[in-house]
């Protein structure tokens, strides 16, 4: 299946709103949609977060298991990342093997997590060399609104932090939480028509020449960015998204990633 | 009850001459074939809440090009099956290396199914000066099925929002729904034809509508003076959407009390029209 | 995992259910924005989700039909389902049970009124905990309904089994681990079955009043599936009215 055509009419429609300073759903330029994070929704995993954010719908769980560590890190548990763009999400979703799409988006909630070494990968190590934690973060996409990067980051996130080590299944001593230092979290800005919008509904995600994903931390510092798409940014406005991310984040962070 | 929220299997009667769309026969028995509203009164049908366009010959429908291929536009109408429309069905001559200087990938056309075959090969005409691209306005999709309830008995409802509202509206069976007018107004208009849809299964349709309209525009009392000078600056909009009127329309509202006096009730006869006489051709 | 001593005493199962009780149910309609029609439900510990988009065009091409749509059904189990994280993908065990799953449904669709095209499933295992496929059905019928597809009924699924040598309806975790028997069916309204399958051990006199147990299984899922597609239409006439 191809992509979807979006109509002439429809991309005006939005254009014309952007020139008027309005978005087609009443939203500013740098307002959310409505988030909602309900976390332990699958009590089979060890962690667990459904999100919603705007149309865009998707579960994350973590399932944690013990394993061998990479030889270059033989004190260091091991966290993997992956995310499936399944075609119960949208028309345009194939079955089969994750694709590039698919690949760069659990990447970059994978980097935003690594980088900002919001896990304490040394506690994760139960018998150096030998044995260590395995966290996987799995985000299941259920409905594709748009924005699914930052919903996917906040969800994994969200999991992480109410996740357990399950210590006592794997005969490893009491289950104790996931060792977290730090919240990343992720903003996506998109560009049209010279405009810079937040957080962009699957209409502006289809008619933006370009994304920008710009993943900080809680003492403001970055851990990871992802520019998407084939037009290119101005310096202008790629600071101008850096410092409007930096405080996005702060302010998702306050108010629905609270320990 | 003559009508009722009915699922798949549902028994609805032992006469199976009433059996119509939306039911199927087994054992000298009427069942629903769909989720939907199933009316008993004449006809036994039901109307499915939800379901994809499926286009029948004469229908009046707006479609957006997805691919210009050797002497075919492709166009998606909203539908399990994509139409055809033909070089020659374009208005004028024109050259197969011109034809995505006339219509191009994401072009919108209200257009008309010619014929569709019995392995649903759709095919399309814009062979008709009625017909054409649409390039200003706003189009919003409706569920299909609801396109009736839309459009109300006789053009009721589509008559009062038009009037209401001070929109040209053209509603294609396949949901799409072409609005043009100021841009206001086009907000009050693709407003209220989402409550319709949301609410077309609920009894008193039109009287909620007619409070919603009023409610949304802050008038408690008409002001006709300031009405009328509005709708005049209305007609001077180009083109003018043309109105479809159906003949299957059951609903069992009242008609709003404006309907006498509707403006927009020539149009709309003049327009259901030109279904005929393509239909003639 | 230890298997428990007994998995019923004094004719009650270990989750408190007596033999002939199904776990609690608990079904929404139309949850998805995208798909065409969808259910999310609950059966016991299982948390599924079903969508159906169609009928569509279909691709590739070569599979169309040129007299009505294919129905095509994957049953897919998330990562984090099932305690031990299962590698995503489809392996054999979920390849089969999208086509029993897929052959359960076919039989009440009304196919041939749309030829060349394709309605697909799609069954999202969030949760697993025994019976996956039964709850795979009872949604993905109700989001056929819900996307306006034309059926001759809707269709029910459950599983009979048998533990410590007692049929059992719906069985948990615990029944289908360490159970003799287990059969999933599903069936219509008026009794025809469409799924049976059957591993273990049953006498034929077993099988027989297992079938009719299962049956009794399906048919109060269908008031449940029948009552949750009127209550996505009814709650907003209540609201209106009130209003």
């Amino acid at each position: 299946m191809s992509n979807e055509i979006m109509s002439e009419l429809r991309k005006d429609y939005i254009y014309n709103l952007m020139i008027k300073g309005e978005r087609e759903d009443g939203r500013k330029f740098d307002e959310y949609r409505e988030i909602t994070i309900d976390t332990n929704v699958i009590e089979k995993a060890e962690g667990s977060a459904r999100v919603k954010l705007g149309d865009t719908h998707l579960v994350v769980g973590v399932k944690i298991q013990t394993g061998t560590p990479f030889p270059d890190t033989p004190d260091q548990g091991v966290i993997i990342t992956n995310l499936e763009l399944i075609p119960l999400a949208s028309p345009v979703f194939e079955s089969g093997p994750p694709r590039e799409d698919a690949i760069e988006l659990a990447r970059v909630v994978d980097r935003g997590i690594r980088e900002s070494e919001s896990i304490d990968l040394s506690k994760l190590c139960i018998t150096p060399g030998e044995k260590v934690w395995m966290v996987f973060i799995d985000v299941h996409v259920l409905d594709d609104g748009g924005n699914i990067m930052d919903a996917a980051s906040l969800g994994a996130i969200a999991a992480l932090m109410t996740a357990k080590l399950p210590a006592q299944r794997f005969g490893v001593g009491e289950d104790t939480p996931v060792p977290m230092r730090d919240v990343p979290v992720a903003v996506t800005a998109v560009e049209i028509g010279g405009t810079i919008m937040l957080d962009p509904s699957l209409n502006e995600q289809s008619i933006a020449g370009t994304k920008l994903t710009v993943i900080s931390n809680q003492d403001g510092g970055l851990s990871g960015m992802q520019k998407s798409g084939v037009l290119p940014l101005t310096t202008e406005q790629i600071n101008y998204i850096v410092d409007i991310s930096i405080e996005k984040a702060k302010e998702l962070r306050e108010k629905f990633l609270e320990i | 009850m003559e009508k009722k929220l009915v699922i798949p299997g549902d028994f609805l009667s032992d006469d199976v001459k009433l059996a119509d769309e939306g039911t199927y026969i087994e054992d000298s028995k009427v069942f629903s074939s769909v989720f939907g509203i199933a009316s008993l009164k004449n006809q036994i049908k039901v109307v499915p809440l939800s379901g994809k366009y499926i286009p029948r010959q004469g229908d009046l429908i707006i479609g957006i090009i997805t691919e210009v291929s050797f002497s075919n536009w492709i166009v998606d109408i909203r539908s399990p099956y994509e139409g055809l429309l033909h070089i020659s069905e374009f208005p004028r001559r024109i050259d197969n290396s011109e034809m995505s200087k006339y219509l191009k990938v994401g072009d919108s056309i209200m257009t008309l199914v010619k014929d569709v075959d019995s392995i649903m090969k759709v095919e399309l005409t814009l062979n008709d000066q009625r017909l054409r691209q649409i390039k200003d306005g706003r189009v919003i999709e409706v569920t299909p099925s609801k396109v009736p309830r839309l459009i109300g008995r006789s053009g009721s409802m589509i008559a009062m929002l038009k009037n209401e509202t001070n929109c040209n509206i053209f509603i294609g069976q396949n949901g799409r729904v072409w609005l043009t007018g100021k841009e206001k107004n086009l907000d009050l208009a693709a407003r209220t034809i989402q409550k319709i849809e949301k609410e077309s299964h609920i009894p008193g349709l039109t009287d909620r509508i007619v409070k919603f309209l009023k409610e949304e525009k802050g008038i408690p009392v008409k002001g006709p003076a300031k009405r009328k000078v509005e709708k005049e600056a209305v007609k001077k909009i180009e083109p003018e959407p043309v109105q479809e009127m159906t003949s299957e329309e059951t609903a069992t509202e009242e008609t709003p009390r404006e309907e006498a006096e509707e403006p927009g009730k020539v149009e709309e006869n003049k327009s259901g029209g030109i279904l005929d006489e393509l239909l003639d051709k | 995992m230890v298997k428990p001593e007994k998995l019923i005493e004094n004719g009650i199962r270990l989750d408190g259910r007596k033999p002939d009780e199904i776990r609690p149910i608990k079904i929404k309609v139309g949850v998805l924005n995208r798909a065409d029609g969808s259910c999310y439900f609950e059966f016991g510990g299982n948390k599924v989700i079903a969508a159906v988009y169609g009928p569509r065009e279909v691709h590739p091409r070569h599979m169309q039909k040129s007299n009505s749509a294919v129905v095509r059904y994957r049953y897919n189990m998330a990562s984090f389902s099932v305690e031990d994280r299962k590698r995503p993908g489809p392996d054999r065990r979920s390849i089969e049970v999208s086509k029993v799953s897929r052959e359960a449904l076919e039989p009440v669709i009304f196919q041939e009124y749309f030829p060349r095209s394709a309605i697909d499933i799609f069954v999202e295992v969030l949760q697993a905990d025994a019976g996956t496929r039964t709850a795979g059905i009872n949604a993905a019928s109700i989001a056929l309904a819900d996307a306006g597809i034309p059926m001759k009924s809707l269709v029910s699924a459950c599983a009979v089994g048998k533990v410590d040598d007692t049929l059992v309806l719906d069985l948990n975790k615990d029944e289908d681990n360490y159970g003799q028997a287990d059969m999933p069916i599903a069936m219509t309204p008026d009794g025809n079955i469409t799924l049976l399958q059957m591993d273990g051990h049953l006498t034929r006199e077993e099988f027989k009043e297992g079938l009719e147990m299962a049956k009794k299984g399906c048919l109060m899922i269908a008031e449940m599936q029948r009552a949750a597609l009127l209550e996505k239409y009814s709650s907003l006439i209540e609201g209106e009215v009130n209003e």
